[in-house]
C-alpha cells in the first residue's frame, strides 16, 4: 500500500454525504497530489430487481433508467467543475450495474489505494443493516476506506 | 436509504377508511397532503401522477401488497406513507389476492436514486411472511414505525 495516498477513488451516489466525500477527496488529492477517480454507479441491479418484484413496468425501468444517466452527467460535471476550482484533475466514471461489485472491482484492478464514500446508514433497524450500497463498499473494500460525514465545513471551502 | 430512514408517524394510516383501489389511492395521497402542507393543486397533482402510473398496470405486487409510487414535482425528495386496512381490498395484483398493506412512494424527478433505493428497500422488508403477518395486525401508527425500526 502507498503511503500517503497516490490514487484516490471517491463514489458518488447524489446523496449530500457523498458530495461532501467528493469534495473531501478533491483537497485530499491536491494536499497529496493523488490521481483522483470519480465513480457514479446506475444501479441497474436494483432496477432489474424491481421489475422481477413486479414493482417496476419494462418502461419504467427505461424511464429511471435514463434519469439515472442524467443524474450521473450532472454530478460528475459538478465534480468537474469544483475540482478545476482547487487545481486538480479528475477522471470521472459511469459505469452500470451493482455499485458495491463495480466499486470493489474497480479498486482491484486500478490500483486504488483509498476508497472515499459518504455517509453510511445509521443503523435504525436491523433488517435494513448491511444492506445499502456504501455499507457493503465499506466492509467489502480491499484498501483503506474513508467515510464522510456531511460536513457544512467543506462545502463552504468551495463556495 | 432505506424505508426506515425517512418513515414518520404522521405518514401511517392504520386502519385505513377505504374499501376501494380508487378509495385507497385518495386516501394514501391525502395522508402525504396533510403532513406535508400541500396545496389543493400540489395534492390534486400527486394524486393524478400516481392515478396515471397505476392505470399503467397495477402496482399490487401480490402476498397482498401494494406499492403505488409516482414521481411529481409537488414532493420534496422522497416520501412513504404507509397504509394498514382491516379489509382486504382488491388491487387487481397478479396473484389475484386481496391486498391489506400499501406503501404509497411519491418523489421528486430528481430523486431517481433515493426513489429506486426506497422502492427497493420496501420489496426487500415485506418478503418476510413473518413480518407481513405483524404489519398487518398492528393497531395504530406507533405500532407501525415500532415495528419497522426493530
Amino acid at each position: 500500500m502507498a503511503v500517503p495516498f497516490k490514487h484516490i477513488l471517491t463514489y458518488i451516489d447524489g446523496s449530500e454525504e457523498s458530495m461532501s466525500a467528493m469534495m473531501y477527496s478533491i483537497l485530499l488529492a491536491k494536499h497529496n497530489k493523488a490521481k483522483l477517480d470519480i465513480m457514479y454507479v446506475v444501479n441497474t441491479r436494483a432496477l432489474s430487481d424491481l421489475v422481477k418484484a413486479g414493482i417496476f413496468l419494462d418502461m419504467e425501468r427505461t424511464e429511471y433508467q435514463m434519469d439515472l444517466q442524467k443524474d450521473a452527467q450532472r454530478y460528475l460535471k459538478h465534480a468537474t467543475k469544483l475540482a478545476k476550482m482547487k487545481d486538480v484533475e479528475v477522471n470521472c466514471i459511469v459505469e452500470e450495474g451493482s455499485a458495491h461489485r463495480i466499486v470493489r472491482d474497480y479498486i482491484k484492478s486500478n490500483d486504488i489505494d483509498l476508497l472515499l464514500i459518504g455517509g453510511i446508514s445509521g443503523i435504525r433497524s436491523r433488517r435494513d443493516e448491511l444492506n445499502s450500497e456504501t455499507d457493503r463498499m465499506l466492509r467489502n473494500s480491499n484498501c483503506p476506506v474513508l467515510v464522510i460525514r456531511d460536513d457544512e465545513d467543506i462545502w463552504q471551502e468551495f463556495e | 436509504m432505506n424505508l426506515i430512514d425517512i418513515l414518520e408517524e404522521d405518514l401511517i394510516k392504520v386502519p385505513l377508511a377505504s374499501i376501494t383501489k380508487e378509495e385507497v389511492l385518495e386516501e394514501l395521497v391525502d395522508v402525504l397532503a396533510k403532513a406535508k402542507g400541500f396545496s389543493q393543486t400540489e395534492r390534486a397533482s400527486v394524486l393524478d401522477a400516481v392515478i396515471n402510473r397505476e392505470a399503467l398496470g397495477s402496482t399490487g405486487i401480490g402476498k397482498g401488497i401494494c406499492i403505488p409510487h409516482a414521481q411529481s414535482e409537488s414532493i420534496d425528495n422522497i416520501s412513504v406513507v404507509v397504509g394498514v386496512s382491516r379489509v382486504p381490498i382488491d388491487f387487481d395484483s397478479p396473484d389475484n389476492l386481496k391486498s391489506r398493506l400499501f406503501f404509497l412512494v411519491v418523489a421528486s424527478t430528481d430523486a431517481a436514486s433515493a426513489h429506486v433505493e426506497v422502492l427497493a428497500s420496501i420489496a426487500r422488508t415485506c418478503s418476510s411472511g413473518v413480518f407481513r403477518r405483524m404489519l398487518e395486525q398492528c393497531k395504530s401508527s406507533k405500532e407501525v414505525l415500532q415495528l419497522f425500526s426493530e
